[in-house]
């Protein structure tokens, strides 16, 4: 499997408390990845080095083979947007927008016209499940459904590569479930890989493979078993 | 057992950490300009009507018994009045007073004069000014008691009781004397009358109106501050609940932080207020500067203010709260967007007709005139938040660019708020456009370069005629002395007089009027400042009305963008940490706040001044006037200074936008 992503030697400090120590990491392509740990073991921290939304105090993250940690801030943003995708707990969706138009708005940052752009976004909701929530707003939504709309703003943009930080968090198991498969599914149809952050061993077992952290480092990784 | 709520009000506040500190930082701001202008208003209401006040002892109040004779008279300087006023102790009775500012009764021959024209005097030649007045060797200085503005100027001359400048024959003549006491005699015993100057007596009506036009935008400033934070109060008001507090206990302490918090603001404003007192003190208006001391409210009116926005914001944070109380998850999570409805429209046009009918009637007093003012507000009121929610849904409906798209959404999902942002300039924009733009006013009276003497009879007119000539000749002034029969439309009316047709500047006019001081004994020679100084200070003070509406309207509009802006900032730092997180540019969300000011502002606040502008032109057709040219370079400068202002307290949060949005990643462990 070739890399798509990778962190070599990553280390990271917030004052004095080192969140990375050395940390190696590869994603492959269209492979999902699990990152779990206790609280301040330093996975969100990895998840955002990985992403671009944090740089290493050292080592180096890999882009398809080449480095994005040292690219300025207007060039990360950029490339967040484009070849990135975001699903997090909750609150990443614009309250005042409706689903639709929640998920046209990364391709209307790129310049894409707002009817197209639209047209697109309504292509995800047959899909997730969505059919008929086109209109409704964050508010009006459950939490189920306001995090398949997530999904579907962070697939639209066909990224290279979807991360998702607890994304399951504020979720009954039930409904969490139901996402995650979602998530990790529709993710490797659209050839992207996936970096999840959570600390819910039945979410992680939706994903090829898991990583341990604890303390800044990786303490064990497994292949998992129990395909969705 | 005592109530927990104080203290746990306490517990919580200090526990709010920094962005709770934010929240009541930006209240105690909103808290501190709203009483603060209150303050200035109060202070300008109180301190006109005082200065009017101050100028009342100059206008002779008869009484039939009266110990003195007093006559007041107004010559110009240039077009700068000098209020003249002869006192004559009557012999044989009882002592009179002396007059305010003065330390005692003038005696015959004393000249006091206001420090102003004391400094005139010294800087302007003899033969333009102090040739007026009686000769001393040195004028006595009239006290700040007597005066009304530091730059007025006044002179206060002694006379015996048969000076002819007291007898009867000052007694006023022609039109034009009529004129708001500009003129007067009467034998008085003391200096109580309650008529006042005419350079004055419009001050307080324009004040209040000022007030009436911009109190509403502060106020709602202020309560505005209550709503700050809202977004952390819900979610304490969900946390709390859960904690097993009752809904009655979370008003308590909304209430009274809030309540806390906007007290500690009007106290800054107060305490601004007094140390802003002497610069307040030299914003001319009307007459000139004020004195200080006109301008203190006094400590009853101070503390009065500051209870009053407490409460305000007090019951603002509590009404807000309530609301959520209704419908908690709704309104946290935006469920259902604050709709407005037709019916607003309805009601608009509804108030705006009976206005219309009632005003085309005539007659209406001035508290049915207040009425009207007031529903004129009530109406806008009605249709604003409609006119935003409507103009959000047609902007979003082209929006090509997301930060339109999302500035238009804002706009629709809650026009109330966003109405309150720009209501303050919505309203005051019609006033400003009409009064600064407007030149409505008495028809003014153009007699350029010439100067009248009214005198009793047309033979007195003929003899003064001839002694013109010889006293203008002498004086080396070029003129054309004519006899006026006061008949005719000219500067003399109602009375026959002298006219004289002065070539040359303003200097010249200054030493005809100078040449012709005792030409007819107690009348002073006059020009066409004169005849209209009625009208031009009612002119005057409303195109002032209008800037000053403007200037403060902006002010709070500043400080209600900024504030706003700010706080929507701290309300909404997740969703924007997490799309800056996810890529969106800082400036397109920056871009898109910016808008949703901007769009309401310029299609309300632009399309209410231009109407008023409108109905300015109508009004100064129909006076047969121009459009006020200073008036226009004024509005165009505060729009222009304005917009300015309000931009850059908006882009004063892009800070806190950066550092919010920086946060996200910061924290994430």
């Amino acid at each position: 499997m070739s890399t798509v992503l990778a962190g070599l030697g990553l280390t990271k400090k917030y004052g004095s408390t080192i969140a990375l120590h050395g940390v190696d990491v590869k994603v492959g392509v269209r492979e999902s990845l699990a990152i779990m740990g206790p609280s301040g073991s330093g996975k969100s921290t990895l998840l955002h080095t990985l992403a671009g939304v944090v740089r290493p105090d050292g080592g180096e993250v890999l882009l398809h083979h080449e480095r994005i940690d040292n690219l300025g801030e207007n060039r990360l943003s950029e490339l967040r947007r484009k070849r990135f995708g975001f699903v997090f707990q909750f609150g990443q969706l614009l309250p005042e927008l409706p689903a639709e138009e929640n998920i046209a708005l990364p391709l209307m940052l790129d310049g894409m016209p707002r009817g197209r752009a639209v047209s697109l976004a309504r292509r995800w909701f047959a899909p997730l499940g969505l059919d008929g929530l086109e209109k409704r707003r964050p508010g009006q939504l459950s939490g189920g459904q306001a995090q398949r709309v997530a999904i579907a703003r962070a697939l639209v943009v066909q990224p290279d590569v979807v991360f998702a930080d607890e994304p399951t968090g504020a979720l009954d198991q039930g409904t969490g479930e139901e996402v995650v498969r979602l998530l990790t599914s529709v993710t490797r149809e659209q050839g992207a890989s996936l970096v999840m952050v959570t600390h819910d061993p039945d979410v992680a077992a939706h994903c090829d493979r898991v990583l341990q952290v604890r303390d800044g480092r990786i303490t064990g990784h497994h292949q998992c078993t129990v395909m969705p | 057992m005592s109530s927990p709520v104080p203290q746990l009000t306490w517990f919580l506040a200090r526990r709010s950490g920094r962005r709770g500190l934010h929240s009541q930082l930006l209240a105690v701001g909103a808290a501190a300009v709203g009483s603060l202008i209150l303050l200035v208003l109060t202070a300008a209401c109180f301190g006109s009507g005082a200065r009017a006040h101050d100028t009342a002892w100059r206008i002779p109040a008869p009484d039939r018994h009266g110990t003195a004779v007093q006559t007041v008279g107004t010559t110009y300087l240039g077009d700068r009045p000098v209020t003249v006023v002869s006192l004559a102790q009557l012999p044989g009775r009882k002592a009179t007073p002396a007059p305010p500012g003065l330390t005692g009764f003038p005696k015959p021959g004393q000249v006091y004069v206001s420090p102003a024209l004391a400094g005139l005097l010294h800087s302007t030649p003899a033969n333009q000014l102090a040739d007026r007045f009686p000769k001393v060797s040195s004028y006595g200085t009239i006290g700040d008691a007597g005066l009304a503005a530091p730059e007025e100027l006044v002179a206060v001359v002694g006379r015996a009781a048969s000076d002819p400048a007291v007898s009867t024959a000052a007694e006023p003549l022609g039109m034009f004397a009529q004129f708001g006491g500009l003129t007067a005699r009467a034998v008085v015993s003391g200096f109580d009358g309650s008529d006042v100057s005419v350079f004055t007596s419009p001050d307080k009506p324009a004040v209040s109106m000022g007030v009436a036009i911009v109190a509403v935008p502060v106020i709602v400033l202020a309560a505005a501050a209550g709503r700050l934070g809202a977004a952390r109060r819900e979610q304490r008001l969900a946390a709390l609940r859960l904690a097993g507090a009752t809904p009655r206990q979370i008003l308590a302490m909304t209430g009274l932080e809030s309540g806390v918090v906007g007290a500690a603001g009007a106290l800054v404003g107060a305490l601004a207020y007094c140390l802003l007192l002497p610069a307040l003190a030299e914003i001319p208006f009307g007459i000139g500067t004020w004195y200080t001391g006109r301008l203190w409210v006094g400590l009853p009116w101070l503390l009065a203010i500051v209870v009053f926005v407490a409460a305000l914001i007090a019951v603002s944070a509590m009404l807000t709260l309530r609301q959520v109380a209704i419908s908690p998850l709704g309104v946290a999570q935006q469920a259902n967007p604050r709709r407005t409805r037709f019916i607003r429209l309805l009601l608009f046009v509804a108030v705006l007709l009976y206005i219309y009918v009632t005003t085309s009637s005539g007659g209406a007093g001035s508290r049915q005139l207040l009425v009207m003012l007031l529903m004129f507000y009530g109406a806008f009121w009605l249709l604003g938040p409609w006119v935003v929610d409507r103009l959000g849904r047609i902007t979003a409906r082209f929006a090509r660019r997301p930060a339109t798209l999302l500035a238009a959404r804002r706009l629709s999902d809650d026009p109330r708020g966003s109405w309150r942002t720009v209501s303050g300039l919505v309203l005051a924009g019609f006033v400003a456009g009409f009064f600064t733009v407007g030149n409505v006013g008495i028809d003014s009276y153009r007699f350029p370069g010439q100067v009248a003497v009214p005198t009793t009879s047309t033979a007195a007119a003929r003899t003064a005629t001839t002694e013109a000539r010889t006293l203008l000749h002498a004086a080396g002034v070029k003129a054309t002395v004519f006899m006026s029969d006061g008949d005719d439309d000219g500067l003399v009316s109602g009375t026959p007089g002298v006219v004289v047709h002065v070539s040359g500047g303003t200097s010249e006019l200054d030493t005809t009027i100078t040449a012709l001081q005792n030409l007819v004994p107690g009348q002073l020679p006059y020009t066409q400042d004169y005849a209209n100084a009625e009208s031009e200070a009612f002119t005057g003070r409303l195109g002032e009305l209008g800037a000053a509406a403007l200037v403060v309207s902006f002010l709070v509009a500043t400080a209600s963008a900024g504030l706003t802006a700010a706080a929507n900032v701290l309300d909404r730092r997740r969703v924007y940490a997490l799309l800056r997180l996810a890529g969106t540019p800082l400036k397109l969300l920056d871009r898109a706040r910016f808008r949703e000011t901007v769009l309401p502002l310029v299609v309300l606040a632009g399309g209410t001044t231009a109407a008023g502008i409108y109905a300015a032109f109508q009004v100064n057709k129909l006076f047969d006037s121009t459009i006020s040219t200073s008036g226009a370079v004024t509005l165009a400068g505060c729009v222009t200074v304005g917009a300015l202002a309000m931009f850059a307290a908006i882009g004063a949060s892009r800070p806190l936008l950066r550092a919010v949005t920086e946060d996200a990643a910061r924290t994430a462990d």
